[in-house]
């Protein structure tokens, strides 16, 4: 299983590559991928395609990496922590909390645009604790465990949603302007937040990764963990403020999507393991070419009209979904580390 | 001389609850191998917690080399004491080589990992647990009674002077049950000491030095495996008549009471 691991990582590598050179060649105007690699490398000012690619294809393109990267990390370490193979940012209430708060920013309180980022980040915080306090109300176990966490965090991400659409539907004139937005967009709109906050996405990638080790002897058991030398409690509340943080980023990009969260771990743990070492770095690279190839889809598959991408990944995480809770749960018997 | 030891410990899961362990003082002597044997519920196993520091209501002291367990860092401790649980669960698509180097984890640096030492740690833990062509297997691919020795593999990566296993060798056949027991009698000629909850008496006979008996929470008798089970002990902490004599050099323990034969 090792010797195969090294090459799965280079074709999920490959993939992304193909990917991102094709997100940027298709559009309203197709052009050869030697083109967009020499308006990435060579770029000509005067160069009409060049302008095209590197001002409007480029940044929808970092968006949409960023957010797959981040959102493939945050499940497959949620996932972890949990032990729930159901476990994701969208589904614990961290992207459906980011996005409440960015709504009560602009419309209750006029935020700016680039506050209403830091309203995301506070959300996501808010999200996850709402779902762990609900929990622990339906439940007495002190651990996030099972089923009952997964439902509260579903339970959650609904009434904040509700509460959101109330909040946007009861102002009419700028609903519009926030509507693509809060069923969830790559679109370059919001490029100026991935410009301002980017950084915080990526140094929560990178402690999830310095934290690799650690969150993987949790996957084992938190006592097989602390016996290991795993400060438990530091390294759980360290990695899900890292993952809230860069979630709550990317819900400020482009609105709530979660599918990739969800779905790229599952992926990703057949070809590279489950070791987060690996892991890891291939969910980051697979969830963002997923995003690129989504976001490619919702463009052309029913052109001239442009679908939102988080519909796109609604439609496809809603199948995900329910084969995830097929084969893990209505198959249970057979999985007792799952439980 | 103990490096391990435990003074008027009490332990209870709540505050105000009956206690699971009950003023318990002992000490685990280094290079010995120690079982602790008793009837189901005694409080071993919480014994064995309450000294890795997973259970929050434990009045009493636990000492290591002299100096208070509860103030040396996770790190520092899993350097010194490894443990292996009851029920290990490993997730799907963990390899056996990734499961033992994660056994290495108190040794690395933040952004490091393992070293030329290490690996060749690893590598003896593999061979010693006779897993050796296996390391790119899942773990949950393996068999039971190999899966039991992956994690035994994991505890030898650890390399430190005491391990604390609990019921290792339940599940196991009895071919394992005597190699995993031999390999960790072996171990304490490396000077490592041994502590290792057990069920059975004749295991227990056989392999340990040292044996601690407990009831009801409470150590019933300890002292050198050949001093301390006893029909009168057996009767006291189990309930139940036994025959205890030395065949050989070796203690067998069988019912008092041969079974009715089947009609």
């Amino acid at each position: 299983m090792n010797g195969r691991r090294y090459p799965a990582m280079a074709g999920i590598l490959a993939i992304a590559i193909i990917a991102f050179i094709a997100n940027l060649s298709f559009g309203a105007s197709a052009m050869s991928p030697r083109s967009v690699v020499t308006a990435l490398f060579a770029f000509d000012p005067d160069n009409y395609d060049h302008f095209v690619v590197f001002y409007q294809r480029l940044p929808r393109a970092l968006i949409a990496v960023f957010l797959g990267a981040v959102m493939a990390c945050g499940g497959a370490v949620l996932q972890g922590l949990t032990r729930n193979p159901l476990a994701s940012p969208g589904i614990l209430g961290v992207s459906s909390g980011a996005m409440l708060f960015v709504v009560i920013a602009a419309f209750l309180l006029d935020v700016p645009s680039q506050g209403q980022g830091l309203a995301a980040i506070l959300g996501g915080f808010f999200g996850f604790l709402s779902c762990l306090l609900v929990t622990r109300l339906i439940v007495s176990s002190k651990e996030p465990h099972g089923l009952a966490f997964i439902l509260s965090g579903a339970v959650l991400s609904m009434l904040h949603g509700a509460i959101a659409n109330t909040i946007m539907l009861s102002s009419p004139s700028r609903r519009s302007d926030f509507l693509s937005w809060a069923t969830g967009n790559i679109n370059h709109v919001y490029v100026d937040r991935l410009r301002d906050f980017w950084w915080l996405g990526a140094l929560g990638l990178v402690m999830l990764l310095a934290m690799a080790r650690p969150l993987t002897l949790i996957t084992l058991g938190r006592d097989k963990a602390a016996s290991a030398g795993v400060d438990v409690t530091r390294i759980t509340w360290l990695s899900i403020g890292a993952v809230v943080v860069s979630v709550s980023v990317a819900v400020a990009i482009c609105g709530p999507i979660g599918f990739v969260g969800l779905v790229t771990p599952h992926i990703v743990r057949p070809l590279v393991g489950a070791s987060f070492r690996l892991a890891l770095p291939a969910n980051a690279v697979l969830g963002a070419a997923i995003c690129l190839l989504a976001d490619l889809a919702a463009r052309s598959a029913f052109a001239p009209h442009v679908l939102n991408t988080g519909i796109m990944m609604d439609l496809l995480g809603g199948i995900v979904f329910a084969l995830i809770v097929k084969r893990y749960y209505l198959s249970a018997s057979e999985r007792g580390a799952w439980r | 001389m103990s490096a391990l030891t435990c003074d008027r410990l009490t332990v209870a899961y709540a505050p105000g609850a009956r206690p699971v362990v009950n003023d318990v003082s002992l000490g685990f002597a280094t290079g010995r191998f120690t079982a602790l044997v008793g009837p189901n519920g005694c409080g071993k196993s919480t014994l064995i917690k309450a000294i890795m520091g997973f259970l929050p209501h434990v009045t009493g002291d636990i000492a290591l080399g002299g100096a208070a367990l509860s103030g040396i860092p996770r790190r520092e401790l899993a350097r010194r004491i490894a443990y292996l649980p009851q029920e290990n669960h490993c997730p799907d698509y963990i390899s056996l080589a990734e499961l033992v180097e994660l056994g290495g984890y108190a040794r690395y640096s933040l952004f490091g990992g393992p070293d030329e030492r290490d690996r060749s740690l690893f590598a003896d833990a593999l061979a010693t647990v006779a897993l050796e062509g296996l390391a790119a297997r899942p773990v949950n691919a393996l068999s039971g009674g190999q899966r039991q020795r992956a994690w035994i593999a994991m505890i030898l990566a650890q390399d430190t002077d005491i391990i604390l296993l609990d019921e290792p060798v339940n599940h196991l056949d009895v071919h394992f049950q005597y190699s995993i027991l031999d390999l960790l009698r072996a171990l304490t000629r490396r000077g490592k000491t041994i502590v290792a909850v057990l069920h059975d008496l004749n295991l227990t006979a056989a392999f340990a030095d040292d044996v601690v008996m407990m009831r009801d929470g409470r150590i019933f008798a300890q002292g050198p495996t050949a001093d301390t089970i006893s029909a009168e002990s057996v009767r006291d902490v189990f309930d139940f008549d036994a025959d205890v004599f030395a065949r050989g050099g070796r203690l067998v323990c069988l019912p008092a009471h041969a079974p009715q034969a089947p009609a």
